[in-house]
């Protein structure tokens, strides 16, 4: 499929994208994030896409997975009000206070953080320690 | 005439005889253990005695569960049967699950639970309840309604539990809802406890601790006696009483409420902060608050089910993802064609996750996440190569240009 984009007319490999889209979507969903951070490498790495065009698109993608996902957790009545009304405010603040702290911080570094944080969350969820 | 004055007299004795009858049973099993509780509310938990009196020689175990508060627990039967060596794709749902089940078993049963402790995850209800007597006391979860639904490969990829089966019998959702009621509860401390002393005389008393954070309203508290027990060949025969129903309240103050959905009580301050400060974590870093915030959310809590869980963190996302697509799309930064093709194929796979949430066991879940977190880890730190830096610096710097021409855009296009 050609793709056009600010005067820029890119490739993409229709297929590929909506295979890794197909799966990363039921993984998320299954396990309730978003999926962003597999998104983006999927579409730049996997699709040879440039940044500028992923970051939105990518978002436009996942939102569709997420309203999915939403409306058939609530089905299931997976759902809880209380509990979503005491961290969906939270959530809130943290978007509007994250992108100030992160000015002031290098990305390289919290990269660096998470990175060990991950893998130390992941291996206590296998019991490894 | 004399023959039918005969009978009259006959019919009476006959009629006597027969209200006399049960009675005579109970009298046989001994009379109905009496029932006390030291205290009619808990404040969120805490100590409760039950004490009285039971046929001496007796072993005394104590059923407690909540009374109007129940819960949803469901199981799915993938496990190969070793005997047709087929998989019986089975699904189980009740939603009349006690909010709270345990039965407090004699003290001197201590070994049994440790037995049972130590075989970890993979401990057997049936067999403690059968190995420890308790059996005779558990009742409350087999008056439940369990709809059993043949599943289907093909059923759970369009997302219906599938076909519902007929009503299992009696004997059939006993021995299933022991298994729901160990899903449900999972450990051996949450469903057992040695803790009933009982006197030679027969007076017994056990004090029962409730943790915080269960389920407010009231709670039944049954005392069965088992006044003996005979083994013929494979079947055993239990002679028991019952004794009356003594309930409880346990009360609650705000911020701690009782989630309906999750069966469990929760201070509402704790996933609020969490929240928030997970959320900022997830601005830095660049991933949504998800990936951390649910694996945390269900290692703390371990009374909220995963499917409660993933369920309630996935829309508290929505909004933010909203937002930031009106903001591209103003600025004009989102292809739609390429955003839409994709989305529709991730529709799709949003549609049949949520069904496997309900499939998997809270220790998959974990599992699967772990790997998941792993893999994550990974491309964060591919994210801080060298390589990955200097491609990178190049195309935020072509990305801010971008952005930069396309307000313009905007802006003139709104003047």
């Amino acid at each position: 499929m050609k793709v056009d984009f600010w005067g820029h007319e890119f490739e993409v490999n229709m297929w590929l994208g909506c295979l890794g889209g197909f799966l990363i979507a039921i993984m998320s969903s299954m396990f309730g994030f978003g999926g962003g951070p597999f998104m983006v490498p999927l579409m730049t790495v996997a699709l040879g896409l440039p940044m500028y065009i992923v970051v939105g698109s990518s978002l436009l993608a996942i939102f569709f997975n997420t309203a999915m996902g939403t409306m058939r957790h609530m089905q299931f009545g997976n759902f809880d009000l209380l509990l979503f009304l005491s961290m969906f405010p939270a959530a809130l603040l943290g978007g509007y206070f994250g992108p100030q702290i992160a000015k002031r911080l290098s990305p390289l570094v919290v990269k660096r953080v998470a990175c060990v944080g991950l893998i130390l969350l992941g291996l206590k969820l296998l019991d490894l320690y | 005439m004399k023959v039918k004055f005969c009978i009259l007299p006959l019919l009476a004795l006959v009629m006597m005889a027969f209200a006399l009858i049960p009675q005579a049973q109970a009298e046989e099993n001994g009379p109905a253990p009496t029932i006390t509780l030291d205290k009619t509310t808990l404040d969120n938990g805490g100590e409760i005695t039950v004490s009285g009196q039971v046929p001496a020689g007796a072993q005394v175990y104590v059923e407690v569960f909540a009374a109007d508060k129940t819960v949803r627990a469901n199981r799915f039967d993938g496990k190969k049967d070793p005997k047709t060596g087929k998989i019986p794709y089975k699904f189980y749902l009740t939603h009349e699950m006690p909010a709270y089940y345990k039965i407090f078993i004699p003290k001197d049963m201590q070994p049994e639970l440790d037995k049972a402790k130590a075989a970890g995850k993979g401990w057997k209800y049936s067999e403690v309840l059968k190995k420890t007597g308790a059996n005779a006391a558990y009742s409350a979860p087999t008056k439940i309604k369990i709809d059993k639904y043949q599943a289907t490969i093909m059923a759970s990829i369009i997302g219906s539990r599938g076909d519902l089966l007929e009503a299992m019998d009696e004997k059939a959702t006993k021995s299933e809802s022991m298994k729901l009621v160990k899903g449900r509860f999972r450990s051996v401390g949450n469903l057992l406890a040695a803790a009933v002393e009982i006197k030679p005389d027969g007076a017994y008393a056990a004090k029962m601790k409730l943790r915080s954070g269960l389920a407010p309203g009231k709670y039944n508290v049954v005392v069965t006696a088992v006044t003996e027990r005979t083994m013929e060949g494979d079947k055993e025969t239990v002679k028991k009483v019952k004794s009356e129903v003594a309930s409880f309240e346990n009360k609650q103050t705000f911020p701690t409420v009782y989630l309906s959905n999750a069966g469990t009580s929760i201070n509402l301050l704790w996933p609020f902060i969490l929240t928030l400060a997970i959320s900022i974590f997830g601005v830095l870093m660049g991933a949504g608050g998800g990936f951390i915030l649910n694996p945390i959310l269900v290692s703390i809590f371990p009374a909220l089910p995963h499917t409660i869980v993933a369920g309630t963190v996935m829309p508290t996302v929505l909004f933010s993802q909203g937002s930031g697509i009106y903001n591209y799309s103003k600025i004009k930064f989102i292809n739609w064609k390429l955003g839409v093709g994709i989305g529709c194929a991730m529709l799709v796979g949003g549609f049949i996750g949520p069904k496997l949430t309900e499939m998997i066991t809270l220790d998959q879940f974990k599992f699967a996440f772990g790997w998941i977190l792993l893999v994550l880890a990974g491309l964060m730190y591919w994210q801080t190569t060298p390589g990955y830096l200097e491609k990178n610096k190049k195309e935020q710097s072509i990305l801010k240009e971008f952005k930069k021409r396309a307000e313009e855009a905007a802006k003139a296009k709104g003047n």
